[in-house]
């Protein structure tokens, strides 16, 4: 594991033959021919690739900077979401008057609008979750039958479709799940367990599952029955689990085929059953394996228009999986090109940045546990 | 020795989970017969002729709800856009990363930020072509959804065509050499030439792509129900027309957003058999 995180360590070990002649009879000065302007520009173009990142960062980070000042780490905390100003009551003067405009109306006093960032990550959070939920048990299953069982003929065409499976866009899926899957869970799970909900003897156990309270600053409480419309945290996470299916098996199927063949061989000469050598292949690669569960996290976490169509957009914390929840792509989606004011805007690009921090992260974990598994099976062969 | 009942138990978990496995991929190739079957169905059977020749209609006019012609060329022009900046940049990166990498202190972290930047997620390139294009220049335009496309386009590119190039065998980059060619020589006459169909590979799979991506558009080209090829406009994608008719109350408008769905789907399978096709002859040619 001690090699570069980078790539397998077989790539640094070939050296191509007229690099290895640098300074000898080849000249390789920087004279202005062809050889010249092609290394630079594809060097430019390393160049370029590496400071589109620093850009990306840059200006979400520029872009946000408003937002930084304006609420510090309180933006991760709080769970107010509020672009408009609210009318606190009357203003007054000194001596305790309400004051009036030359109209003869009442001047109010405003609260500012306020953002905080808490039910986004709360809803990322909990929709991924629960895709992998769904989606690691599926993928792993799919990727040793693509490894141990699948006969050579199928696996080609098996391997495909999953792959298919990854390449219909987000939009299609938001169609099918605001259409098909929604009203499925709608009409069949979410009456189903209002149904045995109610049949049941001890309903106030399940009560959070189809309540939900509405706290008005830190007086009211109004607490109202979920409309279980189908559209609600259940059904993004549905949809994502469908949607990161694909490469968690595509990944798992390749870290599994990695495993040294002497490694299962040994385990079934001393006498294991399938499973037991197929669990002792998942032990051996389970970094790997990991790291393309974090892969799925991460683009579970940064999907953005299937989740925006199904799962309900309502930018509060619910415990309820049957009640809409908004993941902070969906948030961008449904009002970054709404936004009117510079706070508004920075306040969405701030969410932009957590949101490109969180999957730089997944990425860097991943690409760390996948290509460094993958070496050391590479040196082990 | 252990128990016989053991031995009975141990088998049985054995089978169990081989037969979970199974039930497995076959839950996961079911979900996906689901899907598609009823995207194929009803994307069919709202498919017409109208959906190709003619621009969205608002209801309550003659011809409602129209196509999306429109939308259909916006997306060829975006694409091709795209491409113009994404491909040559990505490919030049690849060419770097696979022949003048040995050598070189930015080869890695090049190859990294590349991966890096295949896994940001899309929405988040939208809001950077939002600021970086739409905010200097005061309105929403195609080149904005373009710079956001191409932005997606080079990484993926640039990976491919490192992976293919490296697929060419040394001995052709010897042999070159030997005959006293140059290196850029080499690269251009020589090893693209032999990675041909791969890298066109790499550039369909971009194209794959980003020919369903949304989420970039959304506040960058911003969509427009118009005939339009001046990219300084506010300008149609299909999946953005697609995203606005699947919020649409009207029936009319949501079939129509399902034949747009079809389409898009169409385009990628072909793609994506295109993919497969030219990196199939690829293998075979390198292995010979």
């Amino acid at each position: 594991m001690s090699e570069s995180v980078i790539g397998p360590a077989m790539e640094y070990a070939t050296v191509r033959p007229f690099e290895a002649r640098r300074g000898s009879l080849i000249r390789t000065g920087w004279r202005l021919g062809p050889d010249a302007i092609l290394s630079s520009l594809t060097r430019a173009a390393a160049v370029l690739v590496m400071l589109m990142l620093a850009v990306l960062v840059a200006v979400l980070t520029h872009a946000s900077l408003l937002s930084i000042h304006q609420f510090g780490a309180r933006f991760l905390v709080s769970s107010e979401w509020r672009p408009n100003e609210l009318p606190a009551g009357p203003k007054k003067d000194k001596s305790g008057n309400v004051i009036v405009d030359e109209d003869g109306n009442t001047v109010m006093e405003m609260i500012p609008p306020s953002f905080g960032a808490l039910p986004v990550i709360f809803g990322t959070a909990v929709s991924s979750v629960l895709a992998l939920l769904f989606a690691v048990p599926l993928s792993f299953g799919a990727a040793l039958f693509l490894v141990r069982i699948s006969p050579r003929f199928l696996a080609g065409p098996v391997s495909f479709l999953v792959e298919f499976l990854a390449a219909i866009p987000s939009i299609a899926y938001g169609m099918w799940g605001l259409f098909v899957l929604g009203p499925f869970l709608q009409a069949r799970v979410e009456q189903g367990c209002r149904w045995l909900y109610d049949a049941s003897g001890h309903p106030s156990a399940f009560h959070w599952l189809f309540r939900e309270s509405t706290h008005l600053g830190t007086r009211a409480v109004i607490t109202r029955e979920l409309p279980l419309s189908g559209h609600d945290m259940l059904c993004g996470g549905l949809v994502l689990a469908i949607m990161i299916v694909p490469i968690i098996t595509a990944i798992g199927r390749d870290v599994l085929k990695s495993v040294p063949r002497a490694q299962v061989e040994g385990t079934v000469a001393l006498g294991a059953t399938w499973w037991q050598s197929s669990r002792e292949m998942l032990r051996y690669s389970r970094a790997g394996l990991f790291g393309a569960v974090m892969l799925g996290l991460a683009r579970a976490a940064g999907e953005t228009m299937a989740v925006t169509m199904v799962i309900g957009n309502n930018n509060e914390i619910r415990a309820s999986l049957f009640a809409p929840a908004q993941t902070m792509s969906s948030l961008l989606a449904n009002e970054f090109a709404e936004a009117s004011t510079d706070l508004h805007r920075s306040a969405l690009s701030e969410v932009a940045l957590i949101l490109l921090a969180m999957s730089l992260l997944f990425n860097v974990i991943a690409r760390y546990l996948v290509v460094g598994k993958n070496s050391r099976s590479a040196a082990a062969h | 020795m252990e128990h016989p009942i053991h031995n009975v138990v141990t088998r049985t978990y054995s089978r169990v989970m081989f037969a979970v496995c199974v039930a497995f991929t076959v839950a996961i190739l079911g979900i996906l017969a689901l899907v598609t079957a009823y995207l194929l169905s009803i994307g069919a059977s709202s498919l017409s002729w109208d959906f190709f020749t003619r621009l969205p209609i608002p209801r309550g006019m003659d011809g409602y709800p129209g196509g999306m012609a429109n939308a259909l060329l916006g997306t060829v022009i975006l694409i091709a856009l795209a491409s113009t900046v994404g491909i040559p940049v990505g490919m030049l990166t690849g060419i770097y990363l696979s022949e003048y990498s040995a050598n070189s202190m930015i080869a890695a972290p090049t190859r990294f930020i590349c991966d890096v930047l295949n896994g940001v997620p899309s929405i988040v390139v939208g809001i950077l072509g939002y600021e970086f294009v739409v905010r200097p220049l005061n309105h929403f335009s195609g080149y904005a959804g373009a710079v956001a496309l191409a932005f997606i386009m080079v990484p993926i590119v640039a990976r491919t065509t490192e992976e293919m190039l490296r697929l060419v065998p040394n001995s052709y980059r010897e042999a070159s050499i030997a005959l006293g060619a140059t290196k850029a020589r080499t690269i251009l006459k020589v090893v693209l030439p032999a990675a041909t169909g791969s890298v066109i590979t790499g550039i369909m799979l971009a194209i794959a792509r980003v020919a369903g991506e949304t989420a970039p558009l959304l506040f960058t080209a911003l969509g427009s129900a118009l005939m339009t090829v001046n990219p300084s406009s506010p300008f149609p994608a299909l999946t953005l027309q697609v995203y606005e008719h699947s919020r649409s109350p009207e029936p009319a408008q949501q079939k129509l957003a399902w034949a747009g769905i079809l389409v898009l789907i169409a385009l990628i399978f072909v793609l994506n058999l295109g993919i497969r096709f030219f990196a199939r002859s690829v293998q075979t040619r390198t292995a010979r």
